[in-house]
């Protein structure tokens, strides 16, 4: 009845994208994508966090009462949070300075509540934990595509290596949330595409 | 299975207690190494408004800062002070205000004789990251080792008394912002100054 983890990771990573596919993860996809180190840290964290989350409300899933079942979401959910922002705090202080307010926003990050309540509620907490982790993998690729696009037109560089050897003039607005917008609109656009085409291909074979 | 609700309120309960403690437990063992780097960046933002801080570990850091910083006073405010044998220096004169987005706060060195800026540094600033966020730049930054700072003639952007001051492109508030702060801080300095 499970699903197998090679199912699991493919679902996360490409046919079932959280944010292409789902649009889930929307606000933050725009506001740290801007550099690539940003994003690889966000990806990182929110991987962590929902992993973690999921294994812990998995394995607690038969004693959660169903009606305060979101409570208990968010309360796990902020506790993993809580603990990543002391880790980066404690030892990678200059991430934490530059993601600021960020890392506390991934509690409402719609991701992990998402994983937790159509994942983890009914699956054994194995599934859930890489349900989780793909999940937020899934997440981290496609920010490290928009901050990858972002960073080299926006600042010349890639992870802050300077790139621009031309010395092209870049575009501030490859800096600005607004181009997130567009980037993420194409690549929703094309993987809906693609996958229209297929179903279309698929239905008159 | 149905539940009654005391089951219900006491599984809350209980898991906010078991997590609550889990918390504390973590911060307390987090929290010397949180402390040391808030410290160290204390530090180094100090350092680096003399211009004393380049190349140095966080090791040396520390050290130079022990060796060189004490906390003194400067026209009735309490700041670090800059001091080589027995001789004052500088004075790291603390700002704090308004940006675009939030508090913008850090410190302005000062030499001596308070009429040149050592080095201008940020400990904290939520800046829109790549505009305004570009204060945290060398290239804004530097620009204030040396900046002639004269009692009653405000910094400003352009010929700022005989050097050029460029404010950040693309960034204006941020950048009106900056010298708003920093001439309300210097003229705290100079309002306390008896003579």
């Amino acid at each position: 009845m499970a699903e197998k983890p090679r199912e699991i990771i493919k679902r996360n990573l490409f046919t079932d994208n959280q944010v292409l596919r789902q649009i889930l993860g929307i606000c933050s996809s725009l506001a740290v994508t801007n550099t690539m180190r940003n994003s690889l840290v966000m990806g990182i964290g929110l991987s962590f966090v929902t992993a973690l989350s999921s294994l812990t409300l998995s394995a607690m899933r038969n004693i959660i009462p169903h009606r305060i079942r979101m409570l208990v979401q968010t309360l796990v959910i902020a506790a993993y949070v809580i603990f990543l922002d002391l880790l980066l705090k404690a030892y990678l202080p200059d991430i934490s300075k530059q993601l600021g307010p960020y890392v506390g926003l991934i509690i409402t990050n719609c991701i992990i509540m998402g994983r937790a309540e159509a994942y983890a509620q009914q699956n054994p907490p194995v599934a859930a934990m890489l349900d989780g982790l793909f999940a937020g993998l899934g997440y981290t690729l496609v920010l490290m595509i928009i901050s990858l696009i972002r960073e080299v037109m926006g600042f010349g560089s890639v992870f802050g290596i300077n790139v621009n050897f031309l010395n092209l003039q870049t575009w501030t607005i490859m800096i600005m949330p607004p181009a997130a917008f567009f980037i993420i609109g194409g690549l929703i656009w094309g993987l809906t595409a693609r996958a229209q085409r297929r179903a279309r291909k698929e239905g008159k074979a | 299975m149905k539940r009654g609700y005391l089951y219900t309120v006491l599984f809350m309960v209980v898991l906010s207690a078991v997590f609550t403690f889990a918390l504390a437990a973590s911060y307390e063992g987090f929290k010397p190494a949180i402390e040391q780097n808030a410290a160290l960046q204390q530090e180094r933002a100090v350092l680096y408004a003399f211009g004393l801080e380049e190349g140095l570990s966080d090791d040396e850091a520390t050290r130079k800062y022990d060796e060189v910083i004490r906390d003194g006073g400067l026209n009735g405010m309490e700041v670090p002070v800059y001091e080589e044998s027995g001789q004052v220096m500088g004075y790291a004169l603390p700002f704090e205000g308004a940006g675009l987005w939030g508090t913008i706060r850090g410190y302005l060195g000062l030499n001596a004789a308070l009429n040149q800026a050592t080095g201008l540094v940020f400990t904290e600033q939520n800046e829109t990251p790549g505009l305004g966020g570009r204060i945290e730049e060398p290239q804004y930054k530097e620009q204030f080792r040396g900046l002639p700072i004269t009692k009653g003639i405000p910094i400003r952007y352009g010929d700022n008394q005989g050097e050029q001051l460029d404010a950040v492109t693309g960034a204006t508030q941020t950048s009106s912002a900056m010298l708003r702060i920093l001439n309300n801080a210097l003229d705290g300095v100079f309002a306390g100054e008896v003579d």
